[in-house]
């Protein structure tokens, strides 16, 4: 009893882990491919600068979008390198290790462009 | 070190096929675009943090060698929305998809859809290239 309630924890983590990279990335197909045929396609990076970031954070609505992305891509992005790692990563020790790690560079760079997101843009 | 020699020769022993090459490329596109993503939080985050470093960062991203690693991210964040979308929608909804047999068909229209979505952007982005950056 003792001995297999971690392990059935760790089972139920994993399956809410493989249920949120299948719905977050059917949620990141419109997210994601919106924001990349905007920005990269038909915008731009030649037309972006401060001012541009300026004048789409003005509208509540795409700071939204933003966060959006932000928090979905992300958190799917730094759980695939998890998964990823678990096929090469043995040692459960060490694997323990790495998952607390890649947690906290995902909260801290999560932090940062929240942050970056909410104050907006500050002009120099 | 040796963890990496087996990855490798986990590559190239296991002969999957079509399912195999959609499995390594979901993952290539997937940690491509990740190692992107963290990037691009942390340029854009200077538009709060330090504003006037954000204009030298777009700079960088305007040369030539980042706007055809652009073109390149474009067709990693097409693939790995159509194919991850096929993961999901077998997984899911319908795991008969996986049946060896038709998995292959789908993991081979997985690439072409993806490749037929990206080479109008990917023209685009070249035009916009030769445009900007070699003054057609």
């Amino acid at each position: 009893m003792n001995q297999s309630k971690p392990i059935q924890d760790q089972t139920r983590l994993e399956a809410i882990s493989w249920k949120w990279m299948r719905y977050s990335g059917l949620l990141l197909i419109p997210l994601a491919w919106g924001h990349v045929l905007i920005q990269d396609v038909l915008v731009g990076v030649h037309q972006i600068d401060l001012d541009y970031v300026a004048m789409r954070w003005a509208t509540l609505g795409w700071r939204l979008y933003d966060f959006l992305l932000l928090a979905f891509a992300f958190a799917h992005g730094m759980n695939g390198l998890r998964q990823v790692l678990q096929d090469y990563i043995r040692p459960p020790a060490r694997m323990r290790r790495l998952t607390a790690i890649l947690f906290g560079v995902w909260l801290l760079i999560s932090l940062i462009g929240a942050a970056a997101i909410l104050g907006g843009v500050r002009q120099p | 070190m040796s963890d990496i020699k087996t990855a490798f020769s986990g590559l190239v022993s296991y002969r999957g096929r079509v399912g195999h090459f959609s499995f390594i490329l979901h993952r290539l596109t997937g940690l491509g675009t990740l190692l992107f993503l963290i990037i691009h939080i942390l340029d854009t985050s200077t538009v709060y943090f330090f504003p006037s470093l954000y204009n030298h960062a777009i700079a960088i991203y305007r040369s030539t060698p980042m706007m055809i690693g652009e073109i390149i991210l474009i067709f990693c964040v097409i693939y790995h929305g159509v194919n991850g979308a096929r993961i999901a929608l077998f997984d899911l909804f319908s795991p008969r998809g996986w049946q060896a047999g038709v998995q292959e068909r789908s993991a081979r229209l997985t690439f072409g859809i993806a490749v037929v979505l990206w080479l109008p952007a990917a023209a685009w982005m070249m035009r916009s290239l030769l445009i900007n950056n070699f003054g057609w």
